[in-house]
């Protein structure tokens, strides 16, 4: 088993990814990206970048014009690829006719989880993301707020390797989103991979090591906040978006 | 393997949370026709196939209550999964591809055998229906139930809106149904009614289930079965190939 971080398979290895949708729409052009294990990684973007046309090709979401997408070495679409994934969606993605506690035991039994494990597991994230309150609410009786808690805790729920949080604070009052980071935060010192969109920048300055600016379906740019501040000569990786999407993504040379 | 029995789960509570829509009233109403039809109306009919009208008629509505919920459950709910999205969860999950499909077929097939059981529990004492071939009966309602459970479900991809699921069940399933001989012989209609009873598959259903309650059929049972199975089949295999394909699924 490879053990140093050079060694280890990367946590997501995007390869020539190009999505093509029915209408003839290309969402990803040859898109290539790698995220080590064990990174907390940002992907940023305006709407229709093709982030989150990414993050369902990374899911098994979609299906792929073109390319390979590695999830610790194996094929996205294989089983150890999907279950070393934890998604929280943009939208609300809630079955309406489960509560609380059943959203998460469900998703427990089908990431391969036995009944007394995923009803512990649910039991912890229930704390963990102050849902006890609600436990036996059906979830479109729920807040937007409590919503949002829910599909982190599912996403957490079967222990995933890299968790992908797709603007996981979108519309999501101050205080839970503090609470959402420093939890976040922990789970990664603990190991697991992050990859993170948000339109929030300084949030994203603030909690990744490495971000990726994605355009058009192109990867633009690509560094720490660091790096990327001093590439494009700005102040404040809002100053780096705005330069970044100002200019022509197939006139950008990626980083 | 645990991945299907919680899918399955899944879809099975989903249909006795909602009880009193999913079984206690398809029960209701089709023994409120073999009430009204079989046994008021029924001492004005003459024998059929020497049967008494209030027994004739049980077999075909029993098909008819089971096929339709069966139908219904697994179209309603694939498209309501999609259309909350959150069949995303089901699909990113490590499941293979006849999991998902066999698990969001099962809930439509249960549903349809608790109707099915109620029915003919409740039928017994109120029309003395005998079974006269368990076997035939097990087989022909096994085949009907992967037949119209695989086609909801393929429905329930396809569905851009609640109408479109509608639509086959009250437009297409309802009507063959009511021509498929639940109410009477076919061998009573004549020329072309006759012929044309014969391309519609829920009449060989409807005649092999009856031949599993009766023993008899306006046809060959063998031949209903073969039909139905024809048909069951290649369902089934089509809804399998949009879980494995991702087609209407996954954009």
């Amino acid at each position: 088993m490879p053990s140093t971080p050079a060694e280890r398979p990367a946590a997501l290895e995007v390869r020539s990814l190009t999505k093509r949708y029915g209408d003839g729409t290309v969402a990803l052009h040859d898109l290539d990206l790698t995220v080590r294990d064990g990174a907390f990684f940002g992907l940023l973007g305006p709407n229709g970048a093709g982030k989150t046309t990414l993050i369902s090709a990374v899911c098994n979401l979609i299906r792929i014009t073109s390319g390979d997408v590695l999830v610790f070495g194996d094929p996205a679409e294989t089983l150890p690829a999907r279950r070393a994934v934890g998604l929280a969606e943009q939208e609300i993605n809630l079955d309406r006719f489960l509560t609380v506690e059943e959203t998460l035991i469900y998703h427990g039994g089908w990431f391969g989880m036995a009944k007394a494990e995923a009803t512990a597991r649910a039991r912890e994230m229930i704390a963990v993301f102050d849902l006890g309150a609600k436990c036996d609410v059906r979830t479109p009786r729920l807040s937007g707020g409590m919503r949002r808690r829910l599909l982190l805790a599912r996403a957490l729920m079967h222990r995933p390797r890299l968790v992908i949080l797709d603007e996981p604070t979108a519309g999501v009052d101050f205080e839970l989103r503090q609470e959402l980071w420093r939890y976040i935060r922990r789970l990664h010192g603990e190991g697991t991979t992050i990859l993170l969109t948000t339109h929030y920048l300084e949030e994203a300055e603030a909690l990744c090591e490495e971000i990726a600016l994605i355009r058009a379906g192109r990867l633009i740019a690509r560094d720490s906040s660091a790096g990327l501040r001093e590439h494009y000569h700005a102040s404040s990786l809002a100053d780096v978006y705005v330069k970044a999407m100002g200019t022509p993504a197939e006139s950008q040379a990626t980083r | 393997m645990r991945g299907l029995r919680w899918l399955a789960k899944r879809e099975l509570l989903r249909v006795t949370k909602l009880w009193t829509q999913t079984v206690l009233a398809p029960v209701i109403s089709s023994s409120l026709f073999m009430i009204v039809f079989g046994l008021s109306l029924g001492d004005r009919i003459k024998q059929i196939e020497g049967f008494d009208y209030s027994v004739f008629i049980v077999p075909g509505l029993i098909a008819m209550a089971m096929v339709q919920a069966a139908y219904s459950n697994n179209s309603s709910s694939v498209f309501q999964a999609r259309s909350d999205r959150y069949i995303d969860d089901v699909l990113s999950a490590p499941m293979h591809s006849w999991q998902m499909n066999l698990g969001f077929n099962i809930g439509g097939i249960v549903r349809a055998l608790a109707i099915g059981v109620s029915m003919v529990a409740l039928a017994i004492p109120l029309t003395g229906v005998p079974v006269e071939q368990p076997l035939v009966l097990v087989v022909a309602v096994a085949l009907g139930l992967v037949l119209f459970g695989a086609l909801g479900t393929v429905v329930g991809i396809f569905a851009e809106t609640f109408d479109h699921h509608t639509f086959v069940a009250n437009i297409v399933i309802l009507p063959l149904a009511f021509v498929g001989g639940v109410f009477y012989s076919v061998d009573t209609l004549g020329s072309p009614w006759h012929e044309l009873s014969h391309v519609n598959p829920v009449f060989y259903l409807v005649n092999a289930i009856r031949y599993g309650f009766l023993g008899t059929s306006d046809v060959a049972v063998t031949l209903c079965l073969a039909v139905t199975a024809g048909l069951a089949v290649p369902t089934y295999l089509w809804s399998q190939y949009l879980f494995s394909s991702g087609r209407k699924l996954k954009p």
